[in-house]
């Protein structure tokens, strides 16, 4: 037992000897963001360029098609070969994903981080040793990237707000909001939209669940919303899927006569496009992937040789029963 | 469990045997890890200058730095596996320890030392009280585990109000002692990442502690015969006890290896890390039924998934692809163990 305890303290004198002792390190944690010429790597339409995209999971279907739409739209450049990691929603996993890229020198870095503050340095380390990166959907910390590309969830929990002020419950009434995970930027983002677009108006929020982006989570939230406030007449959830659990929870409950509304708006047969179309959902709010966007980047980058802007925010828009074909069919154009 | 100790009643002195097949097996993970390594030599991507991508020591290093955390949980792992037993909570300890590190810094403004010693207490603690449950209570370490992965799970969550606490560094209130940012950097020229120095640490130290310790000796013959061990007047409870003490000291070092790697402490950090270090012990040849196994094994297992994962990225192998290469190694390792001739 003493000889226990011994040797887990030398093997915490240890720890502690070297940690102090690395305090001449080469800093990757603060080092300063260098200069970059974000057409280093340019070598104009004759290249061929390797492109690392990292995403941070494929268990969300946005984030399939996310990837799914860079591999549509780089398909039509024949000088760019992307290839995809997957960092299963961990932030350390990531982290070696992009020094993999690094080490195999692709020509530009995209990423679409699992979470900023973990993922900034080792995308502040891939810029910093020339490689051009375009951050997708979340951001990172600080400014050590070439752009970021993503929309802006506080405009489109606007939009979807309006629309219950202007088409949906233009007298007012009683709603139940389902969340994304609490804690997470797009769910907090998306909830202060939403009360911008509805203030002013008579629609009161009677109850807010936290349904963790998960459609079977929003059923069993909505199950007890139904309970608890009988007299709501339509739900606001964060995404599709959410919003979709909370139908199905109606349904079960006979509630025909209740209003959902969604947002993301994927182009996918599962996605919330195809639920407007089918009148499941009454609207969704597109939330653009902006895979398309990140190779139209690669392409100024590295072939045309010029610039792109530091941020580039994609538009939202409005999908209804009106216009769900017509968006469903545009957005996948091949 | 019965198999392993009805073959090998003499399992308390593992080390005796001799014999070219036998030393083979006993280093079965070795020349796995050497077979992986040159495969990994002659696979690897070239760049322009025709120098050897996954030989560069940059990406050495990475391979270690990535292998680290996971490294130093399988290494607490290997103890609680050879008495055969099982610890399903560390990758939860690994996420409690990285909230617990965030928060004490930043929110609770605490020095690096003090955050340290009261995580790692922490990781032992909750070690202790499993091990506890396990021994005196009798209720199998699968279960018992099980359920502490739910509860440091749940504490995680509690202690960061279900958010990320982010770690910013600086002397101000609300920021983290520039000393902990250490543990995101590389020192000897920049080359070395701080957590591979660390993780080389605690494997020299355990692997010293099992060649020369009398718990050792206890560790085996509790995994090859329980009973017999206990009738010959080892300490079983204690031993088992301390085993799952010493894997919830790792987890909760691996812990804080990670928010210091990361900036941040993230109630869902480490989730299925567990599962990664039990590939690890297992590719390292420790059997799951206890008794059998050592740290060195656990550690070229954990190098060689590590290798593994880096080549078949480097050669941008399909994602799904890969899940199903390393799966079949796993197996395969364990069913060299099968073959291991057992007198």
């Amino acid at each position: 037992m003493r000889k226990t305890m011994r040797s887990l303290l030398a093997v915490t004198c240890a720890a502690a000897a070297l940690a102090a002792a690395g305090c001449g390190t080469t800093s990757e944690n603060s080092g300063q963001v260098q200069q970059q010429d974000p057409t280093k790597n340019c070598k104009g339409p004759d290249g061929k360029y390797t492109i690392g995209m990292s995403q941070a999971n494929l268990a969300e279907p946005y984030r399939v098609r996310m990837d799914e739409d860079i591999r549509t739209a780089a398909s039509k450049v024949p000088q760019f070969d992307v290839q995809f990691s997957d960092a299963a929603k961990d932030n350390s996993k990531q982290i070696s994903d992009v020094e993999n890229f690094i080490t195999k020198q692709v020509d530009l870095l995209m990423i679409s981080p699992n979470e900023a503050a973990p993922l900034t340095d080792v995308v502040k380390k891939a810029y910093n040793k020339g490689i051009p990166v375009v951050v997708l959907d979340r951001k990172v910390d600080g400014d050590g990237y070439t752009t970021y590309i993503g929309a802006d969830n506080v405009q489109i929990g606007r939009q979807a707000g309006e629309y219950f002020t202007k088409t949906l419950l233009p007298q007012g009434g009683k709603i139940v909001q389902i969340k994304g995970l609490s804690g997470s930027t797009p769910a907090k983002e998306r909830e202060d939209g939403f009360k911008e677009g509805i203030a002013g108006s008579n629609i009161e929020i009677v109850a807010t669940a936290d349904g963790e982006w998960e459609r079977s989570v929003g059923q069993q939230k909505m199950d007890a919303l139904l309970k608890a406030h009988p007299d709501i007449q339509a739900v606001y959830a964060q995404n599709d899927p959410m919003a979709e659990g909370a139908y199905l929870a109606a349904q079960a409950a006979g509630r025909n006569d209740l209003k959902f509304v969604g947002i993301d708006g994927l182009p996918i047969p599962s996605g919330g496009i195809k639920a407007v179309e089918e009148g499941r959902l009454q609207a969704t709010n597109l939330y653009p992937t902006g895979g398309a966007e990140a190779v139209e980047a690669a392409r100024a980058l590295l072939i045309d040789c010029q610039p792109v802007p530091k941020t580039q925010t994609l538009q939202t828009e409005l999908v209804t029963k009106d216009n769900a074909a017509e968006v469903y069919a545009r957005l996948n154009q091949s | 469990m019965s198999n392993q100790t009805a073959e090998r009643p003499s399992a308390a002195a593992p080390r005796k045997r001799a014999g070219t097949a036998e030393t083979l097996f006993r280093f079965q993970s070795f020349f796995g890890l050497v077979a992986v390594f040159i495969a990994a030599v002659i696979f690897s991507p070239r760049d322009d200058e025709g120098q050897i991508l996954f030989l560069t020591s940059d990406n050495l290093f990475n391979i270690v730095r990535a292998v680290s955390e996971i490294g130093i949980i399988a290494v607490g792992l290997t103890f609680v596996i050879l008495i055969g037993g099982i610890d399903l909570s560390v990758g939860s300890v690994l996420g409690l320890a990285a909230v617990g590190s965030a928060v004490l810094m930043v929110e609770d403004g605490l020095g690096v030392w003090a955050t340290v010693g009261l995580v790692l207490l922490a990781g032992v603690v909750f070690g202790l009280l499993q091990g506890t449950a396990v021994a005196l209570l009798g209720v199998q370490a699968f279960i018992v585990t099980l359920a502490g992965l739910q509860i440091a799970r749940g504490l995680a969550r509690m202690w960061s109000g279900g958010e990320t606490v982010q770690i910013s560094y600086g002397d101000g209130p609300g920021q983290a002692p520039m000393l902990f940012s250490l543990l995101g950097e590389r020192t000897f020229g920049g080359v070395v990442p701080i957590p591979v120095l660390i993780f080389a640490v605690v494997a020299v130290a355990a692997i010293l502690f099992l060649r020369t310790s009398a718990y050792s000796r206890h560790l085996y013959a509790i995994g090859g015969n329980e009973k017999a061990a206990r009738l010959s007047g080892v300490p079983v409870n204690r031993v088992k006890i301390i085993a799952f003490g010493i894997a919830g000291f790792c987890a909760a070092l691996a812990g804080i290896v990670h928010a210091g790697q990361l900036n941040a402490g993230s109630p869902n950090d480490g989730i299925a890390y567990e599962l990664d270090g039990i590939a690890a012990v297992v590719v390292g040849g420790t059997s799951l039924a206890g008794g059998r196994g050592s740290v060195i094994g656990t550690i070229a297992g954990a190098l060689l998934l590590g290798i593994l994962n880096n080549i078949l990225s480097l050669n941008s192998v399909n994602t799904d692809l890969q899940l199903l290469i390393k799966g079949l190694v796993i197996v395969a390792a364990a069913a060299l163990q099968r073959l291991r001739p057992t007198s």
